[in-house]
């Protein structure tokens, strides 16, 4: 009690702000800016000014996410999201499309309607344009040297689909339509293709009795004017737009290649020729060939070679075809051998010659597409390869050697760039878009908790034996910890950095479940490096509900029901229990006894199983119900709360299973003490109505509505985020000018709930030790204040000490500036006095004055300069240091840090130095030593002086 | 100074010995010799005639207990003439918790309690089988005044919020109501 009083009046001293400093940044946090998935279309090589040879790595990721990354270290250099301009498309029909050429500092990125141009240096949009009703098929930049573009900007030739298809020539400057040609034939608009001289539309003609005819349409670049048109008879193979494996891009002689159902043969046209190819398709494999895919250089003035990529269920091999350019004549050149398991090909061009690399679990070959002789071999070191879906390659020569580095998409998610056959780096892009993650403790810290458990619950004798033996035990490590303690006083006197911490549980791992089924490890203590990484789902995709962490393991429970438990420092799966048919809605943990009892929710609200404990459930329905169930009966809810009809509920949000509180009630400027009401049972639902959001106030044993707040005027598409903690919760929301509110903008409402208004007084039930919601159940006192916010907030929640001491700090995520921000609570408080200066026992509370726009300061960044994008998610953890709290975000990037809220009290600062002490200590003595004899000597001498 | 002793050392010369003896007491006529002719008793006369007074009140014991009394009044009464004092450095001293208020305040406290503790101490060279009576009163005013004193540092310390008097200053021994029924919450 007393180390809490004094705690807390430790924490009230210091201001209640704290901001980063630069050198804690990459020290107490980290941050995996993610790309996501990068799709096999749009990734390239390339050289963003013509000036340097240096190369960026570029792609448009599966999550719609434009960037640029360092092939040297990985690092992000720039992104952009495109799906933030676009208009909502449909996320699984959603692919964009990424074209760049070199020797331009331009890509062009299109996204459904939505076509824009980027700078490839730096990432600043160069133009942008929107086809409304329209859907992006393909798109080309014009290689074509003409007296009408401009050499720096290369024009878009872009087909969208929608009613019909339409090929428009874009500007490179201004993005503007230059032309425009309409297929209204209604077939269906397939691929876009250029040579330099034309561009051909191709779509594929429904044929009278089954199957597509492939018409290429031959337009003028400048006019956009048909000038012929050309069908192939394609019927018998194409039967869908999938079918036709490739149409050739931006090549001297582009190809179209399609082939049967049954893949065996392959067809291919040189495109604005009528004559077609037909090769037989050898597979001597025995096994059906299950897909083909055809690579080719991506340069105008690149070989008119392409490598067609044949894969079985277990082998591969490729075959490299040449065109000639005069005869118009394809033929096969050579065949690249086919092996067991996996391998991806990719293409790189050097001037005019174009190379293939071949990756495969075991090596890495480049071949040149003249002949198949391997120009370079390089075994993997850390074979075998975890198995690539696709990669790009970047093949340097000089002289007769050459050197390649691929960047290679794994089917873990992983993005690995492979060089001289080592890894130079991997990005964990499946961890975008992570469904839940957890602090979990490795075994050796939760041995200590348990043991001070065990001392805390035995008589005062038994607890010091106990003790004693503990502390006799522990003497085994004592030669260790001697050999350990030179070094250790070495290193904290040296390094000025806040020492080693771990110990305070600062830098526990995190784990995180992934959508693809994987679970990430990370290690805070490195930067957030991944420690391990496994695949633990059994399907390809799986939904997270919860993940339960007990000392060692981690225990993750899927929507369907099953559960997998991993070893915490291996990844190693210790248990897994299977499936159910009733799918899980969510989790409800009991973190009661030394074990966590875990109950499924189904979809329906109601749990899976009784359970004999005394307790209630509260549980939300797929259809808008939020429920209470006694633990012992899932048969009938005891009550159940439904919106007022015309309003949905949106979120459901409960004070958090760790919020302890240190004082009751809220010391006043004259010492009086106006009681919080705390209740550990409540519940906030949020409903929304047409233009109206709701936010409901529960008890959720009794489900009586303690209090009831409407906005008016809200506009619901925008993000509404609420939460609750202690005896405070906070909710924000857009609303606009109604007649009962004059404020415009983003708002953030705090309200507080107190036992009664006045000082000194606990309520009706007094200083009763417990209560009971269902006999009686006094209402709050409710005080609110609302603030206006210059941006929305996505996701709310609260700063987690272990004490609750430290003053609380409401953590927001901000969607528009990608960040998140930590507004402490005293500035939110509502009882700050409105239109007035405070009064002197105000001021002494530290309460002033209520300013309507609440701004939000550079220091409350937790991100600060950092951008961390698409967060749906921050959690916050307790540490064993009270001032000090975790955090960690996810949902798109993975952001994690140590927030202060009250600064950290309970450490020693970096500004106390270790070795100015030592060095004080140690003048002193020397001091001391010295004069002593010199004091003693003069002494004897007064007493020879005295007595002579 | 060890080393000498085994030696025997010489007697002291004659001006050693009188230079450290004292100058021996005038003889008894001295004081009978007149003063030089010229010479002018300045304070002698008051001086004579107090020490005349003094000399000439053990004759008489009620006039000593009369001037004890009055001497041991003039103590009783001495810390009110403080209170003032003490009274204007507390209001200036402010009630924040400083190094000089919180040393003052504790001074304040120090001198009434040592008066209190030493009151018999204080009054004792009073004390005559006359006086014991009437000396009772002197020490309960001022017990009475140390007191005063000491309500002045108990005021102090309140104003500066170092009493438990407030309802904040008990909030750490009162306790969070428990709810007798736990919810637990799945809302996903």
């Amino acid at each position: 009690m007393w180390l809490q009083a004094t705690l807390l009046l430790l924490a009230s001293c210091v201001p209640s702000t704290s901001a980063i400093y630069i050198d804690e940044v990459g020290h107490i946090d980290y941050h995996h800016a993610l790309l996501g998935l990068p799709t096999s279309q749009s990734t390239f090589f390339l050289k963003p000014s013509a000036s340097s040879n240096a190369s960026l790595l570029y792609t448009l990721s599966e999550g719609s996410l434009l960037g640029a990354v360092n092939p040297k270290d990985g690092s992000l250099v720039w992104r952009q999201n495109l799906s933030r301009s676009a208009l909502p498309v449909d996320p699984s029909s959603a692919s964009g499309l990424l074209r760049a050429s070199e020797g331009t500092n331009a890509l062009v990125g299109a996204l459904g309607d939505y076509v824009s141009s980027w700078t490839a240096l730096d990432g600043k949009l160069i133009w942008e344009n929107w086809f409304a009703d329209e859907a992006i098929a393909d798109l080309e930049l014009l290689e074509l040297e003409d007296a009408s573009t401009a050499p720096s900007a290369k024009d878009t030739v872009a087909l969208f689909t929608g009613k019909a298809g339409v090929v428009r020539r874009l500007d490179g400057i201004s993005g503007d339509i230059k032309w425009e040609y309409k297929d209204e034939s209604g077939d269906v608009p397939l691929q876009l293709s250029s040579s330099s001289t034309e561009v051909f539309y191709i779509a594929l003609q429904a044929s009278a009795r089954k199957g597509y005819r492939i018409r290429v349409v031959s337009l003028n670049p400048l006019t956009g004017l048909p000038t012929q048109q050309q069908v192939l008879s394609s019927e018998n193979e194409v039967s869908d737009p999938k079918s036709v494996a490739f149409v050739g891009a931006n090549t001297a002689a582009p190809v179209i290649v399609w082939s049967d159902p049954a893949y065996k043969t392959l067809k291919v046209n040189i495109i604005g020729t009528k004559k077609i190819f037909s090769f037989d398709i050898e597979n001597t494999s025995g096994e059906s060939i299950q897909s083909i895919t055809v690579h080719t250089p991506k340069k105008l003035e690149s070989l008119p070679h392409y490598l067609v990529h044949y894969e079985t269920g277990s082998t591969t091999w490729a075959e490299v075809y040449h065109v000639d350019l005069r005869s118009s004549v394809i033929s096969k050149a050579y065949e690249l051998p086919r092996l067991q398991g996996w391998s991806v090909f990719s293409t790189s061009n050097k001037d005019a010659n174009v190379y293939f690399t071949r990756i495969t679990e075991s090596e890495t070959t480049v071949f040149s597409s003249a002949s198949h002789g391997i120009l370079g071999r390089w075994p993997h070191q850390s074979a075998p390869l975890q198995e690539a879906v696709h990669a790009v390659s970047e093949v340097v020569t000089k002289g007769d050697t050459v050197a390649v580095r691929s960047a290679a998409t794994l089917v873990s998610g992983d993005w690995q760039l492979i060089r001289g056959g080592h890894v130079e780096w991997t990005r964990y892009e499946a961890l975008t878009g992570a469904l839940a993650a957890s602090w979990v403790e490795t075994d050796g810290t939760e041995e200590l908790v348990h043991q001070l458990e065990v001392e805390g619950h035995e008589s005062i004798y038994k607890a010091y034996s106990h003790r004693v033996k503990r502390h006799a035990k522990d003497l085994q490590h004592l030669p260790e910890w001697l050999k350990d303690l030179p070094k250790r006083i070495v290193t904290s006197i040296l390094t000025d950095e806040v020492s080693n911490l771990d110990s305070f549980g600062l830098s526990k791992p995190v784990i995180v479940a992934a959508k693809n089924g994987r679970v990430y490890a990370l290690d805070a203590g490195n930067h957030g490096s991944v420690s391990w990484a496994v695949k633990a789902a059994e399907k390809d995709t799986w939904d997270v509900k919860a993940i339960v962490a007990q000392p060692g393991s981690a225990t993750i429970y899927a929507d369907d029901g099953s559960s997998v438990t991993l070893d915490v420092t291996t990844g190693e799966i210790l248990a897994r229990s299977p499936g159910t048919t009733t799918k899980i809605r969510s989790v409800a943990v009991i973190n009661d006894g030394s074990a966590p009892i875990t109950i499924g929710i189904q979809e329906d609200g109601t749990p899976v199983e009784a359970l004999d404990l005394p307790g209630f459930f509260v549980t939300q329905s797929n259809d808008g119900r939020v429920l209470g169930w006694v633990a012992k009966d899932n048969k009938t809810p005891i009550w159940q709360f439904l919106p007022p009809h015309g309003e949905k509920i949106v979120y459901a949000t409960a004070r958090p299973a760790h919020d302890p509180v240190a004082s009751i009630g809220k010391v006043l400027g004259d010492r009086s003490v106006l009681y919080k009401y705390l209740n550990p049972n409540l519940a906030l639902i949020t409903t929304v109505g047409e233009n109206t959001a709701t936010f409901y106030l529960l008890d959720a044993v009794s489900g009586r509505i303690l209090h009831t707040s409407v906005q008016e005027g809200v506009d619901t598409t925008q993000p509404i985020a609420s939460t609750i903690s202690e005896n405070w919760f906070a909710y924000s929301f857009y609303a606009d000018i109604t007649s009962s509110s004059p404020s415009k903008g983003y708002q953030l409402v705090i309200s507080e709930l107190y036992e009664s208004p006045f000082p000194n007084d606990r309520g009706p039930l007094d200083s009763a030790t417990n209560y009971s919601s269902l006999t009686f159940l006094p209402s709050p006192h409710i005080i609110s204040q609302g603030f206006v916010i210059p941006e929305p907030i996505s996701h709310m929640t609260v700063t987690q000490t272990r004490q609750g001491i430290t003053t609380r700090n409401l953590l927001c995520s901000l969607p528009s500036t990608n960040a998140i921000i930590a507004i402490p609570r005293p500035v939110l408080d509502p009882r700050r006095p409105v239109d007035r200066d405070p009064t002197s026992i105000e001021a002494e509370e530290g309460l002033f004055r209520y300013n309507p726009y609440l701004e939000f300061e550079g220091r409350w960044y937790l991100t600060h300069s950092r951008n961390v994008a698409g967060i749906k998610k921050v959690l916050s953890s307790p540490t064993l240091l009270e001032s000090t709290s975790l955090i960690f975000a996810f949902g798109g990037d993975i952001f994690a840090t140590r927030a202060t809220p009250s600064q950290a009290f309970d450490v020693l600062g970096k500004g106390f130095s270790k070795l100015q002490l030592v060095l004080t200590v140690l003048a002193l003595s020397a001091g001391v030593a010295v004069l002593a004899p010199m004091v003693r000597r003069k002494q004897i001498n007064a007493i020879w002086k005295a007595s002579a | 100074m060890m080393a000498a002793q085994p030696l025997n050392p010489p007697p002291p010369p004659e001006w050693v010995v009188r230079m450290n003896t004292p100058m021996p007491r005038p003889p008894k006529d001295a004081a009978n010799i007149p003063n030089p002719p010229g010479f002018a008793k300045k304070a002698g006369g008051k001086h004579l005639a107090q020490q005349s007074s003094t000399t000439a009140a053990p004759t008489k014991p009620e006039d000593t207990d009369t001037l004890k009394l009055k001497k041991a009044w003039e103590i009783a009464l001495a810390p009110s003439k403080q209170i003032p004092m003490n009274a204007i450095m507390m209001y200036m001293s402010g009630n924040s918790l400083q190094i000089f208020s919180i040393m003052m305040v504790f001074m304040l406290f120090k001198g009434p309690i040592q008066g209190l503790i030493n009151t018999n101490a204080v009054f004792t060279k009073f004390e005559t089988e006359g006086t014991r009576g009437k000396l009772l009163g002197v020490k309960a005013i001022y017990v009475v005044m140390q007191l005063v004193l000491l309500c002045l540092g108990i005021w102090k310390v309140n104003a500066m919020g170092l009493l438990p008097t407030t309802r904040s200053d008990w909030l750490a021994w009162e306790s969070e109501r428990q709810p007798l029924e736990p919810a637990y919450f799945a809302f996903g």
